[in-house]
């Protein structure tokens, strides 16, 4: 642990260090939101990434990536974990892991994959399941910094109860005319569902989104197949390519 | 972000994805800084390129042209940055 903390700016090497787990949540049958105290974070900006590591008895370690789903200035972190039933470490995460219970972290990393409120543009978060967890962090921290940059999150989920945030993103969208919340079902939907369905397309893209001519900063993240269809998409409807940021996750690991 | 069976190697995650890997050799965020491809010359951030990653390391692809712009290994408790795919790494200061 360090003996003091840094501001969130400042470049320093990263180094592992303790986190504690002080609330689990479960989002959906498969997400769990991990809530982690860790007292030396010198805190982050939205989108970022942290590296978890996990050591067994027999001394081999486990090293995943995860990003960030809470605001810079939260008080405690917030990672989304969805279970894989073959992975290495999403079983033992999303369940034998108990509030009390300890394992390494370094971060925050990256700023490539980065949004802040003193950014301009409008903001276009494309999210598909758990992928939602840095454009998360993006939407709260533009609440929490009263940001009047308009915002739509288009956000793929597989049915009803696999929508992780529902009511806070909600909350978020009824108390702020600056912010768009478009849900779209892969999974099939009841007959009361007011939503889209299907994947995410091109037209979907064309109509939920902004125009290419308001210049929006584009982050999506999901599973590699939403990335890479949605990429293609966006790039075909007249976005430049070096306005779309991208984060797959799975299946592998760096 | 990430899970995955033991062993499997094999679809690409963004740049972005090894900025944890290359903290343990640069001092700076070297996922923001952008290199020009040595094939095509596309100039692109590192974060935005395709990711291959391993157990030894990671392989960082042109995104136009899939050229092999940077490969990092960390083996036998040696860090290697072969930077032969690429013409000009940017940092910004």
């Amino acid at each position: 642990m360090r003996a003091t903390d840094a501001p969130a700016a400042v470049e320093r090497p990263l180094s592992w260090v303790n986190a504690e787990v002080v609330e689990l949540y479960e989002q959906s049958p498969k997400v769990r939101s991990l809530f982690l105290d860790v007292p030396s974070w010198p805190g982050h900006r939205a989108g970022q990434h942290l590296d978890l590591r996990l050591t067994d008895e027999a001394g081999y370690k486990a090293q995943r990536s995860y990003s960030i789903a809470s605001a810079p200035r939260a008080d405690r972190l917030e990672l989304l974990v969805q279970r894989l039933d073959d992975g290495e470490a999403s079983p033992y995460l999303t369940t034998e892991l108990r509030p009390g219970d300890f394992f390494e972290i370094r971060g925050p990393i990256g700023g490539h994959f980065v949004w802040t409120s003193s950014m301009s543009g409008p903001l276009f978060l494309i999210a598909g399941g758990s992928g939602v967890a840095p454009l998360m962090a993006m939407l709260r921290h533009r609440a929490a910094a009263g940001s009047t940059i308009p915002a739509i999150l288009l956000f793929s989920s597989r049915t009803l109860s696999d929508i992780i945030y529902r009511e806070e993103l909600d909350r978020l969208a009824a108390a702020d005319s600056g912010l768009q919340i478009v849900h779209t079902l892969t999974g099939g939907s009841t007959s009361d569902w007011s939503g889209e369905t299907g994947r995410i397309d091109r037209d979907m893209l064309a109509a939920a989104g902004f125009h290419p001519s308001e210049q929006p900063r584009i982050f999506v993240c999901g599973p590699a197949s939403l990335i890479e269809d949605v990429a293609r998409h966006l790039v075909v409807l007249g976005h430049e390519p070096r306005m779309v940021k991208t984060e797959r996750f799975g299946p592998t690991g760096v | 972000m990430t899970d995955t069976p033991a062993g499997n190697d094999i679809a690409p995650l963004d740049g972005n994805a090894a900025a944890g890997l290359l903290s343990e050799f640069f001092a700076v965020d070297i996922t923001t800084a952008t290199l020009t491809c040595g094939r095509c010359g596309a100039i692109e951030e590192i974060g935005a390129t395709q990711v291959y990653g391993g157990s030894m390391g990671a392989i960082f692809r042109c995104i136009r042209c899939d050229n092999e712009v940077m490969r990092f290994t960390h083996t036998s408790g040696r860090f290697a940055l072969d930077l032969r795919g690429a013409k000009c790494l940017f940092l910004k200061t």
